[in-house]
């Protein structure tokens, strides 16, 4: 009875312990296979990638909008941070910044930034100032996925939203 | 063993929760949409942050797009593509809105008919500012449509970017577009 009374308290603890893990950790496993596929596993990192327009076949994240155009870059911080500037196509602009965890640490779009942004991203505890005019925006994660969404529901608004991004960076800055 | 037994059981309830996620993380708001107003934050729970990971992941935080959903008819009946549905509303109180139908895999369906979302810019409003779309496995002669061919058990989300402070305040107090199923299967129901 005793030896019973064990093994299900071990059961159970196991069990809830292994529950916990799974949920914490499955943000984290999904955005790992989503920078996987962004980043061609790895080939293109700290740098913009500009997928076609949003259609049945688009399989890299889950529940994409057909009236958005995006660009993603996945950023790793382990060589230093990662400069980004984003000019806004006319219509909604915006860009977002997601930690490991998927996390939104950073949103800003046209309208807070009618400019444009632009902005340093670095590591948590980077001893840095950003130069003068440039936003600094500390990640709490190393890597993550840095998004630009336009509204483009139409091809002609899509048109706009492609030459627009083209002005866009997302590039390693150097050690920092 | 016991400890296989644990690992097995963990492992299983957690995946269950994360292949249940439209039902948990989530707030019933008006109409049948459902949502969560943490979505993208921070302070999201460890449920929340995986549910939002599972079927929404990239999702922004609330300040800048609030998310709805829903996976049932006004019935409560899990929506189909095998029925005819009218979906209706006026103004939201957002800067830009769309409705976007996902299939079970939480992707867009593959169908072909290129009618995946209803949208602010896009869709015909009357006088008073009211639009109405179709949400079924077959065009329309006229009028606003989301093709639902292939479907098989659908959702439609509702997106609200840079929603206003009032429907940030209090989301539950939005006009919420309204769903109406038409018949099914070619019977009225």
């Amino acid at each position: 009875m005793n030896g019973a009374f064990k093994a299900l308290a071990v059961v159970i603890a196991v069990a809830v312990a292994t529950h916990l893990a799974v949920i914490f950790a499955a943000p984290y496993a999904m955005m790992g296979i989503a920078m996987s596929r962004i980043s061609q596993h790895g080939k293109v990192v700290n740098a913009w990638t500009f997928p076609p327009r949003t259609t049945e076949r688009s399989r890299a994240i889950v529940r994409p909008s057909p009236d958005l155009a995006y660009a993603s870059c996945v950023y790793d911080l382990a060589k230093g941070p990662v400069r980004i500037k984003v000019t806004p196509s006319g219509d909604y602009t915006s860009l977002s910044i997601f930690q490991a965890n998927s996390d939104n640490i950073y949103a800003v779009n046209d309208r807070q930034a009618p400019n444009g942004v632009d902005l340093l991203l670095v590591r948590k505890d980077a001893k840095l100032n950003a130069p003068p005019g440039v936003t600094l925006v500390r990640s709490p994660t190393r890597r993550g996925i840095i998004l630009d969404r336009r509204l483009a529901p139409t091809a002609e608004a899509f048109a706009v939203a492609v030459e627009a991004r083209k002005a866009d960076v997302c590039a390693s800055a150097g050690a920092g | 063993m016991a400890v296989t037994v644990g690992v097995v059981l963990g492992a299983g309830s957690a995946v269950a929760v994360l292949n249940h996620a439209q039902a948990l993380g989530a707030q019933a708001f008006g109409g049948g949409w459902t949502g969560s107003m943490n979505a993208g934050s921070s302070s999201a729970d460890p449920y929340t942050r995986a549910v939002v990971a599972r079927v929404g992941l990239l999702a922004l935080r609330r300040s800048e797009t609030i998310y709805f959903s829903r996976a049932l008819d006004d019935r409560g009946r899990p929506l189909s593509s095998a029925c005819v549905y009218t979906l209706s509303g006026g103004s939201l109180p957002a800067r830009w809105w769309s409705v976007t139908i996902y299939g079970n895999d939480n992707y867009l369906p593959v169908n072909g008919d290129i009618a995946e979302s209803a949208d602010a810019t896009r869709t015909a409003k009357d006088a008073s500012g009211k639009w109405t779309v179709k949400v079924a496995a077959q065009r329309p002669e006229g009028g606003d449509w989301i093709s639902s061919r292939n479907a098989g058990n659908f959702s439609l989300t509702l997106r609200l970017y840079n929603p206003t402070p009032a429907a940030l305040a209090h989301p539950e107090a939005i006009a919420f577009p309204s769903l109406t199923t038409k018949y099914c299967g070619g019977g009225a129901s």
